[in-house]
C-alpha cells in the first residue's frame, strides 16, 4: 500500500531524513515513534506530498509521489491526514468542514455528502455538534471532527500525525478511542505518536526514528520486549516511565 | 475681532452634496478595484514565481514610496497628453477619469499590503489541511485563506477606507468639483473661505469619527 525507498531530505544542509525504508501493507497499522526532531513528523508528511524530499522514492498504491507528473491533489484525495493541532477551518461550521472536500474535489452532491457527514458524526460521537463552528468544541472533539473529515474522503489510508500531542489529558482517551476503533475496522493507518498504549494495543509493527533515520522497524510485541537498539531503550525507558 | 459670517452656506448646500456624492463615487471605486486588484496584487507577491512576486513587490513599493498628489497630477497629464500623441485625438476631459484610475491603483498597493498580512496571519497548517483534502492550492486559497484572512482584515479596510475618503479632497488640484473643492472654490468666491473651511472640516469630522466608531465596535465583535 505505502512504500517508502531510500528517502532523504534536506533543509539546507541539515539532513532531516535519511534513507529511510518502510512498507505499510493494506490493512496495517504502524506506529512511528521518537524523539522530537527525530523526523518522525516529516515522513508522515512526505507520504502524501506535503513534504517535498530530495532522494529515494514513496509509493501509495503504485502512485509515486515524488514524481513531478504526479497530480498530487488527487493522491491526496485518497489519503486521510489528521494533524496535532486539528486544523478545522474555523470559518466553516462542523458539518461543513466535512463537505467541502466531498462537494469540491470528490464532487459528490450536497445530499450525498451531507449523509456522509452526519454518519461519519454520529460515529465519533458528535452528531449533535454538526452545526456548530470548531471553535464551540474541545480539543478532543474538535480532533475527532478532524478524523471525521478525513474518513468522510473515503481513504485509502490514513496518516496521524502525532493526533494527541496538543490535547489535554482527559482528552486524549476519547480520540484515541475512536483510532482503536478505526484500526479493528481494518483501515491502514501510519500514525506519529507518543502513545505507546495506543501502539501496544492496536499497532502491528512499531518504527522508532532518530536522528532523521529509521533506527528499529519491527512487530510490536518484539519491539516492547527486546529494544534492538540502545537508543530504543532509553527512549522507552524515559516514557514509560511514569 | 473676525465676524462669521455662514449666510452663503445654506446656498452652497446642493452644490456641496453633489461635490460629497462625487467624494463617496471616488472613494467606493478605489475600495472595491483597491481590494480586488490589491488581492490579487498579494496573491502576486507570495507566488513562489520570482518574476511574479518582484513585479508585485515594485508595484507596491513604487506606490507607495511617492505622493498620492504626484500620481493624481501624473495621469492628469501624462494620460491625455499619451491619448494626444498616439491617436492624434483632441485633447479630452478625463480629469475624472484619471481621478478614478489614479485613486484605484494607488489604493491597490495600500490594499495589497494589508491583504499580504492578512493572508499571512492564517497559519500555515490551514494550506496543509486543504491541499490535505486533494484541494488545489488555488482552491485552498480561495475557499479555505482567503475567507479567514479578510474576516481578520475589515477592521483594516476600512480604516484605510476612511483614510482615503479624506485623501479624495487631493482631487481638488486637477479642478475636480468634489466635496472639499466645491467648499474651497465657494468660499473663495464669497470671500467667505474660513467660514466654508471649518464646515467642511466639521463635515469630514462628523463622517470619519462616525464611520472610525463603528470599525472599533466592529473590531471587538471579531476578536470576541
Amino acid at each position: 500500500m505505502i512504500s517508502i525507498s531510500n528517502v532523504c531530505k534536506w533543509y539546507g544542509d541539515f539532513q532531516v531524513l535519511c534513507e529511510c525504508t518502510t512498507k505499510v501493507e493494506k490493512g496495517e497499522v504502524v506506529v512511528v515513534c521518537g524523539p522530537s526532531g527525530s523526523g518522525k513528523s516529516t515522513l508522515i508528511k512526505c507520504v502524501n506530498g506535503l513534504e517535498p524530499f530530495q532522494k529515494g522514492e514513496i509509493q501509495v498504491e503504485n502512485v509515486s509521489v515524488g514524481n513531478r507528473r504526479t497530480k498530487l491533489s488527487l493522491l491526496r484525495a485518497r489519503v486521510g491526514m489528521v494533524f496535532q493541532h486539528f486544523e478545522l477551518f474555523p470559518h466553516l461550521s462542523v458539518i461543513q468542514n466535512l463537505t467541502i472536500a466531498q462537494t469540491r474535489v470528490l464532487k459528490r452532491t450536497g445530499r450525498e455528502a451531507t449523509d456522509k457527514a452526519l454518519k461519519l458524526l454520529e460515529m465519533v460521537g458528535l452528531q449533535d455538534h454538526a452545526q456548530k463552528h470548531p471553535a464551540q468544541l474541545s480539543g478532543g472533539q474538535q480532533q475527532r471532527v478532524a478524523i471525521a473529515r478525513a474518513l468522510a474522503m473515503d481513504p485509502i489510508a490514513m496518516l496521524f500525525d502525532e493526533p494527541t500531542s496538543a490535547l489535554d489529558p482527559e482528552m486524549i482517551k476519547e480520540v484515541l478511542d475512536v483510532m482503536v476503533r478505526l484500526a479493528h475496522e481494518g483501515i491502514t493507518m501510519m500514525v506519529v505518536t507518543h502513545e505507546m498504549g495506543f501502539a501496544r494495543q492496536v499497532a502491528n509493527r512499531v518504527i522508532f526514528m532518530d536522528h532523521g533515520k529509521i533506527v528499529e522497524d519491527r512487530p510490536t510485541i518484539d519491539f516492547f520486549k527486546t529494544p534492538g537498539t540502545e537508543r530504543a531503550q532509553q527512549f522507552l525507558s524515559k516514557i514509560l516511565a511514569h | 475681532m473676525y465676524q462669521f459670517d455662514w449666510s452663503s452656506i445654506p446656498g452652497a448646500l446642493p452644490y456641496l452634496a453633489q461635490g460629497m456624492l462625487l467624494t463617496l463615487q471616488i472613494t467606493c471605486t478605489a475600495v472595491a478595484v483597491g481590494v480586488v486588484f490589491g488581492t490579487l496584487i498579494a496573491l502576486a507577491r507570495l507566488s513562489p514565481n520570482a518574476l511574479l512576486s518582484n513585479l508585485a513587490a515594485l508595484y507596491v513599493n513604487g506606490f507607495r514610496s511617492v505622493p498620492l498628489v504626484m500620481v493624481l497630477l501624473w495621469f492628469y497629464i501624462l494620460v491625455p497628453g499619451l491619448i494626444q500623441a498616439l491617436f492624434h485625438h483632441p485633447p479630452l476631459d478625463i480629469r475624472l477619469l484619471s481621478a478614478f484610475i489614479a485613486f484605484s491603483l494607488f489604493e491597490a498597493s495600500y490594499y495589497a499590503e494589508i491583504i499580504r498580512a492578512g493572508i499571512q496571519s492564517v497559519s500555515h497548517g490551514q494550506v496543509s489541511a486543504g491541499l490535505a483534502l486533494g484541494m488545489s492550492r488555488r482552491e485552498t486559497m480561495r475557499l479555505i485563506i482567503l475567507p479567514q484572512a479578510f474576516r481578520r482584515m475589515v477592521p483594516l479596510l476600512l480604516t484605510q477606507a476612511i483614510i482615503l475618503f479624506q485623501d479624495t479632497s487631493l482631487v481638488y488640484v486637477i479642478g475636480l468639483a468634489e466635496f472639499f473643492g466645491v467648499a474651497y472654490r465657494t468660499g473663495n468666491r464669497d470671500g467667505t473661505l474660513v467660514e466654508l473651511l471649518l464646515f467642511a472640516g466639521a463635515v469630514y469630522f462628523v463622517i470619519c469619527f462616525t464611520a472610525s466608531t463603528i470599525v472599533r465596535q466592529l473590531q471587538k465583535r471579531i476578536c470576541v
